[in-house]
C-alpha cells in the first residue's frame, strides 16, 4: 500500500478503526479494541457534517437570541440535573450544537464554560486539570470537527497562559474566564461582521462571485455588500449532496441579488464570467490552506488555472493546528451520499465530506484578525502555541 | 500657526501639480511639513494631548493624500507619524500607570474582587494595562481574541487619564511637553531614515551581486543606483544593461551617471528586455511602492520585465526604502494607481497636430495617446516572500490609521 497517507501515525489510526463502508449507516462498526473505549462515539458518519446538514435548512440571522435565550434557560434546566447525576460536556456541548447558526466553536467554548461553573476546583492547576479532561472528552467525541477541536484548544491556551493568572484570587481569575467564555458567542458574531466589512473593498461594482456551498460568514459578507448598494451577480453551486448552495441561493435571491446556481460540474465551464471565488471554510490549517466542503480543492484549481482570485472567509477561532500532507491526511469525515438511484452492489462509494485546499491555490483570506495571505495563518498559531 | 496653514497649503499645491517628483523627495518634504505640524500645534492644558495631536496630524494628511492619492509614499508617511504618535504616547502612559501602581498597590486586592465581571483598569496591574494597550497597538490576532478587553483598555491608555487621578497639574504640563518632544525626536528619527534609504539599501549590495554578473534595470532610481555604485566600489566588477525607459527615457540619464562611476554600462531599447533576458543574471529595479499583498508598482514596462525574468527564471530584485511601503491592498492598481502623462512625451505636436485635432470630424481626434506611469507586479512575480509583507507593515503601522 504504497498510496497511503503520507502520516503513518494516521495510518496506524485507521488500521486501528476500519470504517464501515456497508450501505446502512445505522449499523455500528466494528469495534476492533480499546479504540472503542477511547472514542465515545462510535458512529462513523461525521456529527458535524450531520448537524451542519440539519441547521442549513433553517437559515436565520436570530441565532445570538437564541444563545441569549440558552443562557436564560441553562440555570432552571440544568442545575437541578447536576445534582442528580454526574455532569456530562458532551451532553452540555450537543445541547449547545443544537443551535441553528451556532458556530461548532462557540458550542465548544460554552460547554467548557459550564465544566468551569461545575467545578469544585479550589485551583487553577486543578481546574486547568479538569478542563484538560473535559476538552479532550469533547475532541475524541467528534474526531472530524475542526472547529471543535480549535475552539477547546484555544480556550485551553487562554485558561493556561494569558492574564486570568495575574489574578491573585483564584475566584476572580475564575469569574473572569468565565466571563469571557460567554462572551465568546458575541466574539464569533463581531468577527463575521467584521469580515464582512474587511472584504467589502474587494467586492467592485458588476464583478460576478462564484461561491460554493453554504457558509454564513459568506452570506454575511454577500449580505453587507448587497445591504451597501454593491451591483454584484452571484454564481451558486449546488453543493451535493447535502445541496447546501441551493439554500444560499434561496437567501440571496431574497436579497434580491441577481444569482444563478449551477451543478457542480459545471464550475470550469462557468469560470470565464467569474470575477472571483469566495469560500468559506471548516478549518485553515497552519499551512494556510482551508478545509473546506467537498469540490472547494477543485475549484480553487480551476480558479487557479483560469487566473481568479480565490478569497477565504473564515473566523480566526477556525486556525486549527493541523498540517495535512495531502488530501488523505486528515481525519475522514464521512456522511452518506444520495444519488437518486441505487447503488449497485460492490460499488464503493466515496463519502468524504471535504477535501484541503492548498494554500498556493488561495489568494487572500478574510478574516476578522484582518485580510491576510495564507502565510500569516502560521504566524498567528506559532505565535499562541509556541 | 498662520505660517503652517500656508506651509500646508504650498505643499499642498505643489502636489497637486506634480511638481515634486520621486516619492523619496515626497516622503522627505512630507514628514518636514509634519513635523512642523506637530511643533506647532497648541493644545489645550486639559485636553488629551495624544489624540488632538493625532487629530491635527490626519487633518493636514488627509488633505495631502487628497493632493495626489497616486504618491502612496505621503499616505506612509503620515501613517507612520501618526504610529509614532501612538507608540510615544503609550509609552508614556505606561510609565505613569507603573508609577501609580506603586502607590497603591494595596489597593488593587479588594478592588479585583469587587469589580468581578467588568473588570476596569484599576484591578489589573500595571502589567495587564501595558499589555492591553499594546493590544490596541498590535493587530488583532489569536492571542488576544479571547482576551480582548478594548474598552477597559482605551481609557488607561490616554495619557492624560494616567496622569490625573493623582497628580497635580504641574506634572501633568510637564508630561505633555514630554510627549510632544518624544514624538518630534522619533519623528526626526523618521527623517533620518528616509534619508538614509538609500545607504541602508546599498549595504546590501556586495551579498547579492558578484563577480561578472549581469544585472538588468529599468528606467531610473536613486536606490539602483547607490546600490550598483556601492557593488562597484567594493570592486565588483559587473555589467548593467539599462532599458532606457520609454517615452521618458530616464534609462538614458542612469547609464550617464552609471557610466561617470565608472560602471561597464549597456543600453537596450525596453522592446529589447526579453530578447537579453537569457544573459542576464539578476534584474534589480527600484519600486514606486509595495503594496501590502506583496505586488510592487514600478515604472512602466517592469511588468513586462518581471515576465521575462519568470520566464528565464532569473530573480527579480525590488529596492524600496521603507516609506514606500503602503499598507493597503491594490484594487484594479492598473487603473486606479496609475497616472497618465502627457502624450508630448510620446508625440511631436507639430507633426501629430493633425491626428489630434479636437475640431475634425466628431469632435474627438481619432488618434489617442495613452501614457501610463506605473505599472503594477502581481506579488506571484516580484520581491522576496512577498506573502511575508503584513510582518512588515504591522511593525510600521497602527491598524487604526490604514483608513484615513
Amino acid at each position: 500500500m504504497w498510496r497511503r497517507s503520507a502520516s503513518f501515525v494516521l495510518d496506524k489510526h485507521h488500521n486501528n478503526k476500519p470504517i464501515s463502508l456497508t450501505p446502512s449507516l445505522d449499523s455500528p462498526p466494528p469495534l476492533s479494541d480499546s479504540m472503542a473505549e477511547v472514542n465515545p462515539n462510535p458512529n462513523p458518519v461525521s456529527a458535524y457534517y450531520q448537524t451542519r446538514a440539519k441547521h442549513h435548512g433553517i437559515v436565520t440571522s436570530d441565532w445570538l437570541e437564541q444563545a441569549q435565550a440558552a443562557v436564560v434557560r441553562y440555570p432552571d434546566k440544568d442545575s437541578p440535573v447536576a445534582g442528580r447525576r454526574p455532569f456530562s460536556v458532551i451532553e452540555e456541548f450537543d445541547n449547545w450544537r443544537q443551535q441553528p447558526d451556532l458556530a461548532e466553536a462557540v458550542a465548544a467554548i460554552r460547554a467548557l464554560a459550564a465544566v468551569i461553573r461545575a467545578s469544585e476546583a479550589t485551583t487553577m492547576m486543578e481546574l486547568e486539570i479538569e478542563l484538560k479532561k473535559a476538552s479532550d472528552t469533547l475532541k475524541s467525541w467528534d474526531t472530524t470537527s475542526i472547529s471543535l477541536t480549535a475552539g477547546c484548544d484555544l480556550f485551553m491556551r487562554y485558561v493556561t497562559r494569558t492574564s486570568a493568572l495575574e489574578f491573585e484570587d483564584f475566584n476572580a481569575a475564575k469569574a473572569r474566564v468565565l466571563g469571557r467564555a460567554e462572551k465568546f458567542g458575541e466574539i464569533s458574531y463581531k468577527a463575521r461582521k467584521i469580515i464582512a466589512v474587511l472584504s467589502q473593498d474587494f467586492i467592485f461594482d458588476g464583478c460576478t462571485i462564484l461561491v460554493h456551498g453554504f457558509s454564513r460568514v459568506v452570506l454575511e459578507i454577500l449580505k453587507t455588500a448587497a445591504q451597501n448598494k454593491k451591483l454584484f451577480r452571484v454564481l451558486c453551486t449546488e453543493g451535493r449532496p447535502d445541496k447546501t448552495g441551493v439554500l444560499l441561493a434561496k437567501e440571496l435571491a431574497k436579497l434580491d441579488v441577481p444569482v444563478k446556481l449551477l451543478i457542480d460540474s459545471a464550475v470550469a465551464y462557468s469560470m470565464d464570467e467569474v470575477d472571483m471565488v469566495i469560500f468559506g471554510a471548516d478549518g485553515v490549517v497552519e499551512s494556510g490552506g482551508v478545509i473546506n466542503m467537498m469540490g472547494t480543492y477543485q475549484i480553487a484549481l480551476v480558479a487557479h488555472t483560469m487566473n481568479k482570485p480565490v478569497y477565504v472567509a473564515a473566523e480566526s477561532y477556525k486556525f486549527a493546528r493541523l498540517y495535512p500532507l495531502d488530501q488523505k491526511d486528515l481525519e475522514p469525515a464521512l456522511r452518506p451520499v444520495d444519488f437518486g438511484v441505487p447503488v449497485p452492489p460492490k460499488v464503493e462509494v466515496e463519502r468524504s465530506a471535504r477535501d484541503y485546499t492548498p494554500p498556493q491555490y488561495l489568494t487572500m483570506l478574510f478574516t476578522d484578525l484582518g485580510v491576510l495571505t495564507p502565510s500569516v495563518v502560521s504566524d498567528e498559531l506559532i505565535q499562541l502555541y509556541l | 500657526m498662520p505660517d503652517v496653514q500656508s506651509t500646508v497649503l504650498e505643499f499642498v499645491n505643489k502636489l497637486r501639480k506634480r511638481k515634486i517628483e520621486g516619492s523619496q523627495a515626497t516622503a522627505r518634504c512630507t514628514v518636514e511639513l509634519l513635523r512642523s505640524v506637530i511643533s506647532h500645534h497648541r493644545v489645550p492644558h486639559h485636553a488629551n494631548q495624544a489624540s488632538a495631536l493625532i487629530d491635527a496630524v490626519k487633518a493636514v494628511g488627509a488633505q495631502l493624500v487628497a493632493a495626489n492619492p497616486v504618491e502612496l509614499a505621503v499616505g506612509n508617511v503620515v501613517r507612520r507619524v501618526l504610529h509614532i504618535i501612538r507608540e510615544e504616547d503609550l509609552s508614556l502612559a505606561t510609565a505613569a500607570v507603573a508609577g501609580l501602581d506603586l502607590l497603591d498597590a494595596s489597593d488593587d486586592d479588594d478592588e479585583d474582587v469587587n469589580n468581578g465581571k467588568g473588570i476596569g483598569y484599576p484591578a489589573m496591574s500595571a502589567a495587564v494595562v501595558a499589555a492591553a494597550a499594546r493590544s490596541t497597538l498590535r493587530p488583532p490576532s489569536l492571542q488576544t481574541l479571547l482576551e480582548g478587553t478594548p474598552e477597559s483598555a482605551t481609557v488607561p491608555y490616554t495619557s492624560s487619564s494616567g496622569a490625573d487621578s493623582e497628580s497635580k497639574t504641574a506634572d501633568k504640563s510637564s508630561i505633555t511637553r514630554k510627549l510632544k518632544h518624544d514624538v518630534i525626536e522619533g519623528v526626526n528619527q523618521l527623517i533620518h531614515e528616509i534619508a538614509g534609504c538609500h545607504e541602508q539599501i546599498a549595504e546590501q549590495a556586495i551579498e547579492h551581486i558578484h563577480q561578472n554578473e549581469v544585472i538588468l534595470t529599468l528606467g531610473s532610481s536613486r536606490t539602483v543606483l547607490e546600490f550598483l555604485c556601492a557593488a562597484k566600489e567594493k570592486k565588483r566588477s559587473f555589467r548593467v544593461f539599462v532599458a532606457e525607459g520609454a517615452p521618458r527615457y530616464q534609462g538614458h540619464l542612469l547609464a550617464k551617471e552609471l557610466v561617470a562611476r565608472g560602471l561597464q554600462t549597456t543600453v537596450i531599447t525596453d522592446s529589447a528586455v526579453f530578447a537579453m533576458i537569457s544573459r542576464v543574471n539578476m534584474v534589480i529595479i527600484g519600486a514606486h511602492a509595495v503594496m501590502a499583498n506583496g505586488g510592487v508598482i514600478g515604472p512602466v514596462g517592469v511588468n513586462m520585465a518581471a515576465l521575462a525574468a519568470k520566464k528565464h527564471a532569473v530573480p527579480f530584485v525590488v529596492l524600496a526604502g521603507s516609506h514606500k511601503l503602503c499598507p493597503l491592498y491594490p484594487h484594479n492598481p492598473e487603473v486606479l494607481l496609475n497616472e497618465l502623462r502627457s502624450p508630448s512625451e510620446l508625440l511631436d505636436f507639430g507633426e501629430f497636430s493633425d491626428c489630434l485635432d479636437f475640431g475634425a470630424g466628431s469632435g474627438s481626434p481619432l488618434l489617442q495617446v495613452v501614457n501610463p506611469t506605473f505599472d503594477y507586479v502581481p506579488p506571484s512575480l516580484g520581491g522576496h516572500n512577498p506573502s511575508y509583507m503584513y510582518r512588515l507593515i504591522a511593525d510600521y503601522y497602527s491598524a487604526d490609521d490604514l483608513v484615513m
